[in-house]
């Protein structure tokens, strides 16, 4: 059995007439240490479905597992990067991961968990801008602050909501190339989900991506393995053959299914050649909620 | 006389007009601060809990249009003395802009901050200081704001009833022995401290605004 099992979910946001069935019945297995990309379009409840794995948001329907055992709420080795990077405005940079750490080894004498968000701003590059407030930080360095909090808990199980989706595309090119070498720098497994709107990004991070498919009724496709060594260049990726296959795969999944679906009388039915390719996993009862 | 030597002591209701005034601040200020003591608190529960907003919001409604007049005799009857009567019309008059506002600010905090506190599992103790309280600030102090205002209208009417030293005090009785420029004397003076206590609050508030 994999390290989390994704089982089923389904989640519907309103009621009666102008419900929207956000998710139905999506399913997933992550083994340990593995980096998963979940790539589709702006609004097709990526964000929902990550924010019910990490345990943020309730499910209606379906289950998800952490080594066998159902998760309930946030789980205490899980770390979160959100897109909006979600600082404490009144906080600096260093009380921000500061308060991360306490939270997380509060064992530690306050000057052992200083010195540890200290050197994870260290290691993002924000040494000498450990005093200044989100406020007087740019969008890039917000980031960064944002990945050294999640980082310097020392998490099992990372979920990247859209990291660089705020950023410009240069300061995005940057982060990507230090996240990858983040990642890849940890001397213990770390569990990755990843959600993004850019295939490259996707390429660049990730063991394997999993395109889904628009709301509502949102369904993951197959996943696509991602066959390379890392860390890998962003650079060396334009041309590189597994990569070019990876990322034509991937488009050609997203918007195969785009193609062929009609507006709006969208059926569970999924007309991708990928995603029919995955009803190998029935799930209970397809969820209906009137 | 009275504006000449604000600090003169002649009798109990024939003094400066700055002693006058120090009397109702210090009346105020009383009424004020057990006012948002208890406001504080409640208004920053209130946010946090759906229910007990849905059970209270009636009652501060009923109370808060209340005339301090209608106040003041209750707090005589129960308070059998015209001072802690007058604290107690003050308080209760001004306490309602800072239930509201800390409730407000409370309903206010974006679910991104949340959001955090779940992420980092903070203890309910850690997110109420490090999120709810910094979160809030800024709509407490507009609340202070409003009920300082609010308090220094109090004053006038509870001291005209009472009768007790204070520019209310004073403006009723200079009514009542006809000497209509100290009328208009202690009418203005009233308007400047309340002009004053409105700047300093702003500035108070100011300060604790957050980004």
């Amino acid at each position: 059995m994999a390290f989390l099992e994704i089982s089923c979910i389904s989640k519907t946001f309103g009621t009666g007439s102008s419900a929207r069935h956000v998710l139905d019945g999506v399913s997933l297995s992550i083994d340990r240490g593995e980096f998963v990309s979940i790539v589709g379009f702006t609004g097709c409840g990526k964000s929902t479905f990550l924010n019910i794995v990490s345990g943020l948001l309730m499910a209606d329907a379906g289950d998800v597992r952490f080594g066998g055992e159902r998760a309930t709420g946030v789980r205490d080795d899980a770390a979160i990067v959100f897109q909006n990077y979600s600082l404490l405005p009144w906080f600096s940079a260093l009380e921000n991961v500061r308060l991360a750490v306490a939270a997380a080894f509060p064992a530690w004498p306050p000057a052992r968990q200083t010195a540890q968000a200290r050197a994870y701003l260290q290691k993002v590059g924000l040494g000498n801008a450990v005093d200044r407030r989100p406020s007087q930080l740019s969008g890039g360095m917000r980031q960064r602050v944002a990945i050294a909090r999640a980082f310097s808990t020392e998490p099992d199980v990372l979920f990247l909501d859209e990291p660089f989706g705020a950023l410009d595309a240069l300061t995005r090119g940057n982060l990507q190339q230090e996240l990858a070498r983040l990642c890849s720098d940890l001397d213990r497994p770390v569990t990755t989900i990843m959600i993004t709107n850019n295939v490259d990004e996707a390429l660049l991070l990730s063991d394997r991506i999993v395109p889904m498919t628009r709301a509502p009724r949102a369904k993951l496709g197959t996943p696509v393995p991602v066959e390379m060594p890392r860390p890998r260049n962003a650079a060396d990726l334009t041309h590189n053959e597994v990569a070019m296959r990876v990322r034509s795969h991937v488009i050609e999944a997203l918007t195969a299914e785009v193609r062929l679906k009609p507006d709006t009388t969208y059926k569970t039915e999924v007309v991708s050649r990928f995603s029919r390719t995955r009803s190998d996993v029935p799930c209970p009862a397809p969820f209906r909620s009137n | 006389m009275y504006l000449l030597q604000p600090f003169e002591k002649r009798g109990e209701m024939d003094q400066g007009i700055a002693r006058l005034a120090y009397y109702s601040l210090v009346r105020v200020a009383k009424g004020f601060f057990v006012g948002i003591a208890l406001a504080t608190p409640l208004g920053l529960l209130l946010g946090m809990s759906r229910t007990l907003n849905r059970m209270f919001d009636p009652v501060i409604q009923i109370l808060r249009p209340i005339s301090p007049l209608a106040w003041l005799p209750l707090g005589l009857v129960v308070f059998q003395k015209s001072e802690p009567a007058a604290m107690f019309a003050i308080a209760i008059c001004s306490m309602w802009p800072t239930v509201i506002n800390s409730a407000a600010g409370v309903r206010a905090i974006p679910q991104d901050y949340w959001n955090v506190a779940k992420v980092l599992r903070l203890s309910p103790f850690t997110t109420f200081t490090k999120i709810v309280i910094p979160a809030t600030l800024p709509y407490i102090f507009t609340g202070y704001r409003l009920s300082l205002g609010i308090a220094w209208l109090v004053i006038v009417a509870s001291e005209m009833l009472t009768g007790t030293p204070g520019v209310g005090g004073f403006l009723w009785q200079e009514y009542n022995s006809l000497v209509y420029a100290h009328i208009l004397l202690a009418i203005l003076t009233i308007g400047l401290i309340g002009f004053a206590l409105d700047r300093l609050m702003g500035m108070a508030e100011a300060r604790f605004r957050t980004a």
